[in-house]
């Protein structure tokens, strides 16, 4: 589904990302881990085809994100870092335009799913953190796509709504690929199946989700301080 | 594409700016033509023509400035690129919904004609003529504004430079530029110079070197604007 190839991304002289190379298959839920500054966003941006990698390829469905994004894009939820969302519009004309434009039909199931009928009627610029962040999944979930993209989901939400888009991840990857990019560490053991680690642009660790509590800190630490 | 018009049309009309500056745009164009009608004594509209653009270079820049320079700020573009729609629908759904309010601002000014037909009588098709010019010229430099919202991340500085752009190519054929130049530059200016395109229309003639004029400067900057959309870094 995914398939990033020596892929290095350069801004002016500065290397955000280093020949990194992984697969991502159907069903898989990928934990993408690093400290801030590591390459996850870079990395979210290249396979979304925002931005072009410096050397290697991207491939989507076996088909570049940037010259096909036309026939990529429909199959592709994003939620970018920050969740921007246009604070003047009300969450029902926001998530009404996306469905519009992603040809979804079913608007209704997603704002039930995700708990947001509370707020519908709402000015985004009214909502909470967590609730920005549903309407920012749902926004994404338009189009029943086959990859979700997130990136850092849960940033800045408190420990309470962390659990909720916790949640809401789990049972949204019942149905497609998820990858998160995230760095808290205990988000990669509650949801991940898979992990990635990666530092200054380098994958350091790309595997199963080791099995334990504590067992992906305990490899994240051992990792990063050895890079 | 007709949902992302409709979402852009909604913002515009809940901005400030959006419905403010049309209606301050009709009153103040309608008080500068008719401040100078009873004076010259003439039943033509061709001043109302004259006046129109130098009013238009606030007005399009102050309706476009945020379009895409607020959606990069904001990094509300990320949300966008990845829809899927191409660059040029979304460039086109940009354009066609600060242009349904440009005809709206107009379709106000429409009550100045019936006014003064009232009192006097007037050439319809010299003014029917007229707002195609005004149209065109609305076209171009709102193609243009567009292209420096794409430019500059901040809306502000967008507004400040389309202005000063449009204000110095809105003066290519002004008397002083004429009084200070060559002859040769002269001639070149007064063909790059949108006012001197619009003055036949004004007139009531349509003028076909001076549509495909408007057209052109369109298209440029329409292409440039779908340029700059689809660059990826």
């Amino acid at each position: 589904m995914i398939e990033l190839r020596k892929v290095t991304k350069k801004f002016g002289i500065k290397e955000a990302i280093s020949s990194l190379s992984f697969t991502i298959n159907e069903g898989e839920i990928v934990g993408f881990v690093g400290p801030n500054g590591a390459g996850k966003t870079t990395t979210m941006r290249l396979i979304t085809g925002l931005i072009k990698p410096s050397e290697g390829s991207v491939r989507l469905f076996d088909q570049d994100p940037i010259t096909s994004r036309l026939s990529i894009l429909p199959r592709l939820g994003y939620l970018p870092e920050n969740n921007p969302l246009p604070l003047d519009m009300k969450v029902q004309e926001y998530l009404e335009y996306i469905s519009s434009v992603k040809k979804e039909m079913s608007l209704d199931k997603i704002v039930r799913e995700l708990n947001i009928d509370d707020v519908y009627e709402k000015r985004m610029e009214q909502l909470s953190r967590g609730y920005r962040q549903r309407v920012g999944l749902a926004a994404a979930l338009c189009g029943k796509p086959d990859i979700l993209l997130l990136d850092e989901p849960t940033s800045g939400l408190d420990p309470i709504e962390q659990d909720v888009i916790k949640d809401l991840i789990q049972k949204l990857a019942k149905k497609r690929s998820v990858i998160f990019s995230t760095h808290i560490l205990s988000e990669i053991e509650d949801v991940a199946t898979r992990v990635l680690i990666i530092n200054r642009g380098t994958l350091l660790f790309d595997g199963p989700k080791p099995k334990g509590k504590g067992s992906v800190e305990l490899l994240f630490k051992k990792l990063i301080k050895k890079s | 594409m007709k949902a992302l018009y409709k979402k852009e049309i909604m913002q515009l009309l809940n901005s400030p700016v959006g419905f403010t500056v049309p209606i301050v745009f009709a009153i103040f164009l309608g008080y500068l033509f008719t401040k100078d009608v009873f004076v010259i004594g003439s039943a033509s509209m061709r001043s109302f023509f004259s006046v129109a653009p130098w009013l238009l270079f606030i007005l399009i820049p102050a309706l476009s400035m945020r379009s895409i320079s607020e959606e990069k700020k904001t990094n509300t573009i990320e949300v966008l690129l990845t829809l899927p729609l191409s660059e040029s629908q979304i460039v086109f759904a940009k354009c066609a919904s600060i242009f349904s309010i440009i005809l709206i601002t107009l379709g106000l000014t429409l009550s100045i004609p019936l006014v003064f037909g009232l009192l006097a009588k007037l050439y319809l098709p010299e003014i029917l003529v007229g707002y195609v010019g005004l149209l065109l010229l609305s076209l171009s430099y709102l193609s243009f504004s567009l292209f420096v919202s794409s430019k500059i991340n901040n809306q502000i500085a967008a507004f400040a430079v389309s202005v000063i752009v449009l204000f110095l190519v809105t003066t290519l054929s002004s008397d002083f530029l004429s009084s200070i130049l060559p002859k040769s530059a002269q001639d070149i200016l007064l063909f790059a110079s949108p006012i001197l395109h619009l003055e036949n229309f004004s007139k009531g003639i349509i003028d076909m070197r001076s549509a495909i004029y408007f057209i052109i400067f369109t298209l440029v900057f329409y292409l440039l604007t779908v340029k700059e959309l689809s660059k990826r870094i």
